[in-house]
């Protein structure tokens, strides 16, 4: 296939789309699809069906559209009207009221059991209104099994546009420009990363997409894998053209079999459509990719980890330098991004990289994906720019505290993260700031507790889960970590005395600073941010020294 | 030949690229603490000890990983690497069950050495204690895991100059194991060729030949190097 046909497909699919009067979104994101939404769908499509309204009604499965704890959600398109909570019964009535009456059903719209007056247009509802969807923005409007779909959202012009009119160093010059940092924890510049493994002169070079999503309650990259796949792998296969490789892996956690699955059926449509193998659309530039399953283990996130995974081998981390951009899988030089990096490379080269780096802050470009979680009233999947502060999330996208509780704090970075105290609620949210406060960005897991939490057991819980994940190849870490939670229960337990307390200081700077990888080199974050911040909660529990074994 | 500058403890050296930290300072007879380290095998970077400050880099780098690099400006000695010498030593003797007056390699072993370099007095961290397999039925060998410290010399030297892959490691953590084969006992290994190159890589009494008591293990770690010398010659 060739650029024109590309251009012709996609009108195509246009037309047939527009054929349609209305079209029925059902969510079926994890959350969704855990509490009923497949069976929400079927009934949907049969119900259509049984009516004769097939021919002016679609009726598709989506990725995940944000306020999981509503769901099932099922969305009319081109109202946005949301209704929530959907059951089997709530069908007949949906058709009936929305598609022939064009009345909506104010009881079952999105959030009408916490809002005085919910929103008929749920773009107007604040928990969408303050958010910004870039890497999210098709997600839960488009059939993530569709690539004509995909298509008609504007599916695969950016890999046509850099094919016919952008040389690698100018694609290379875009992202920089863009300003896109990686999205997967570190927030290294990902314009600088690609053009280290582009300066690399090899005959094989490697592009891997991390979708191993390790940290406990994240779903941010499940959900776009999910959601948008076609995104993903167009994403990748414009990295591939821009750092000069002509092979790529998706390596995706073995706990997301329908990203899996759905991720393996863009690639046999991509590669059907001619957007992907040999000679893509006409050229004379070869990609593919290859889904790898991970067998769940956190520290397969790793880089080093994942591809000596990917290479078969036992997926501990390897001693960096040398850096996987000069010497990554097989030894060769190898890009590696997040799954949210790749999947905002779309937008930027359709774009423009100066569009994407007016949003945001300075340091920090374009928007991020939090898995919004705790005790907040509105939790779920949220896509904010960079510099919303943590108050606005909490209350105004989040809807505050469940049952007017006060905020105590909000961890971010999972086990590799730290905690914000009620002081610092407004925070702008990006890289620098959170490390100042002594957290990280992480890959965006962001839990919200109330006064009813106990922090010292925040990082007796953390720690627990770094101390299982260890890969146990270095001393500190596989030790440490053991050393720091047993002294960690020791506390709960209101066993230790201050010598305890000095000696968990003491290794947690030390793991911190000697471990091989980011895994051990982060593990003491929860424990010393809760320190520097809720001091008096291990205070009180600690008892003065019995015996100064010093 | 070409040569680089770089600075190690204050001190100028010219130094050949593309040699470690770590050969930089055994050739300049600068003290570098190792464990996991081997000549003859590759280097992993585990056990940490080997940690030196470079200027400009904000992490602790392991000498036997990291090649040299023009101008680089290195720091051995510091305060602060002598007390994580230490906490790692501590933390080594803390994991498993090392009772030195009974063990086999008492008197030859290198984290003993280690023990008395870094001026172990006691270790402030709690034993754990684990329970630990003692694995005697290899017909020569035994491998006591008590006293193993997860260097993985013996995983390496199986695999890379042997040949054989006899030893692995499983699960994670600290509840990380040497294993024979698919954890099977030692003398079921279908792979183990019996040549012994892991007793004298283990830098422990965690393998040692049967019908030996305590304090004769007689180890060569060394051999492991000159053998690797001597296959480089014939080719
Ligand atoms: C213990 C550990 C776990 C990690 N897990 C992930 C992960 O699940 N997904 C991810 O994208 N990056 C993860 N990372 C970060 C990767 O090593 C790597 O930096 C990242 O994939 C680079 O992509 P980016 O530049 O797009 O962020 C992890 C790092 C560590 C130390
Ligand atoms: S820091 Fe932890 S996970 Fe990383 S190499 Fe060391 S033991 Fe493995
Ligand atoms: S048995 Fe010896 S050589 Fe093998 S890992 Fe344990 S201590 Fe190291
Ligand atoms: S000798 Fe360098 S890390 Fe062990």
């Amino acid at each position: 296939m060739n650029r024109q046909e590309l251009t012709n497909l996609r009108s195509l699919a246009i037309d047939k789309q527009q054929k349609y009067k209305h079209k029925i979104c059902v969510c079926c994101g994890a959350s969704c699809i855990s509490s009923g939404a497949e069976a929400v769908l079927k009934k949907m499509q049969d119900e259509i069906k049984a009516r004769g309204m097939d021919q002016e009604v679609e009726v598709i499965p989506t990725g995940c559209m944000g306020p999981c704890n509503q769901g099932p959600l099922v969305k009319h398109m081109p109202d946005n009207t949301i209704y929530q909570k959907i059951t089997e019964e709530n069908i007949a009535q949906i058709i009936q009221s929305q598609l022939i009456d064009k009345k909506p059903i104010e009881d079952i719209l999105l959030f009408a059991d916490s809002r005085e007056k919910p929103f008929v247009n749920a773009n107007e509802d604040p928990f969408f209104k303050k958010q910004l969807k870039i890497a999210l923005k098709d997600c839960g409007e488009l059939n993530p099994e569709s690539i004509d779909d995909y298509l008609v959202h504007d599916g695969y012009q950016a890999l046509s546009k850099v094919l016919f009119q952008q040389s690698p160093e100018e694609v290379i010059a875009e992202i920089k420009q863009s300003r896109l940092r990686g999205r997967g924890g570190a927030g290294y510049p990902t314009g600088l990363k690609w053009e280290t493994v582009y300066k690399h002169v090899n005959d094989h070079k490697y592009v891997i997409c991390n979708g191993d999503e390790g940290d406990p309650g994240a779903f941010m990259d499940r959900s776009v894998l999910e959601g948008n796949p076609h995104r993903v792998l167009e994403g990748m296969t414009i990295a591939g053209y821009a750092v000069g490789a002509n092979k790529g892996y998706a390596y995706i956690r073995g706990e997301y079999p329908l990203a899996i699955k759905r991720f393996e059926l863009a690639i046999k449509q991509a590669r059907k459509l001619g957007v992907l193998g040999d000679h893509i659309l006409g050229t004379d530039f070869n990609f593919d990719v290859e889904v790898r399953i991970g067998a769940g283990a956190f520290v397969c996130g790793e880089e080093t980890a994942l591809i000596a995974s990917i290479e078969g081998k036992r997926g501990t981390p390897k001693p960096r330098p040398p850096f996987p951009a000069e010497s990554g899988l097989w030894g060769k030089p190898t890009l590696i991004n997040n799954v949210e990096t790749m999947a905002s490379i779309v937008p930027i080269i359709n774009l423009g990289g100066e569009w994407y780096s007016d949003i945001g802050t300075p340091k920090s470009a374009g928007t991020k994906v939090f898995a919004l979680a705790g005790k907040i009233n509105y939790s779920g999947l949220i896509e904010v720019p960079m510099g919303t502060t943590l108050r606005q999330i909490v209350y105004e996208i989040g809807g505050g505290i469940q049952g007017d509780a006060p905020f105590k704090a909000a961890q971010t970075g999972g086990p590799s993260g730290g905690c914000i105290p009620a002081a610092h609620l407004d925070v702008r949210m990006d890289y620098e700031a959170l490390v100042n406060l002594g957290s990280i960005m992480g890959s965006g897991g962001l839990i919200i507790m109330d006064d009813s939490s106990d922090m010292v057991d925040v990082a007796r819980f953390f720690m627990e889960f770094c101390m299982d994940e260890s890969c146990g190849k270095c001393v500190p870490c596989r030790v440490g970590t053991k050393m720091m939670h047993d002294l960690l229960q020791k506390i709960c337990d209101n066993k230790a005395n201050s010598n305890d307390l000095q000696r968990l200081e003491e290794l947690a700077i030390y793991v911190k600073e000697t471990s091989l990888c980011g895994l051990g080199g982060s593990a003491p974050n929860p424990l010393l941010s809760t320190l520097r911040h809720f001091r008096e909660e291990y205070d009180q529990r600690i008892s003065k020294p019995v015996v100064n074994s010093y | 030949m070409t040569t680089i500058t770089i600075h190690i403890n204050e001190k100028e050296y010219q130094v050949a690229p593309g040699k470690t930290i770590l050969e930089v300072c055994r050739e300049n007879d600068i003290e570098i603490l190792t464990m996991c380290h081997l000549k003859g095998i590759m280097d992993v970077g585990a056990c940490r000890l080997c940690l030196v400050e470079i200027e400009g880099v904000n992490r602790l780098l392991s000498a036997c990983t990291t090649k040299v690099g023009a101008n680089m400006i290195i720091r051995t000695d510091t305060e602060r690497i002598k007390r994580y010498q230490r906490i790692t030593t501590e933390l080594f003797f803390a994991e498993r069950n090392h009772v030195c007056s009974v063990c086999v390699a008492n008197g030859k072993c290198e984290l003993q050495q280690l023990g008395y370099k870094v001026g172990l007095d006691h270790i402030r961290y709690p034993f754990l204690y684990p329970q630990c397999e003692v694995d005697s039925s290899h017909p020569w060998y035994v491998m006591d895991h008590n006293r193993c410290i997860m260097c993985t010399r013996c995983v390496r030297v199986c695999n890379e100059v042997e040949g054989a892959h006899n030893w692995d490691v499983m699960n994670r953590g600290y509840q990380v194991r040497v294993i024979s084969d698919f954890n099977t006992p030692w003398g079921e290994s279908i792979t183990c060729t019996s040549c012994g190159k892991c007793l004298h890589a283990c830098p422990t009494g965690a393998i040692w030949p049967k019908a030996i008591v305590q304090g004769q293990l007689n180890k060569k770690p060394e051999i492991i190097e000159e053998l690797m010398e001597k296959r480089a010659m014939k080719l």
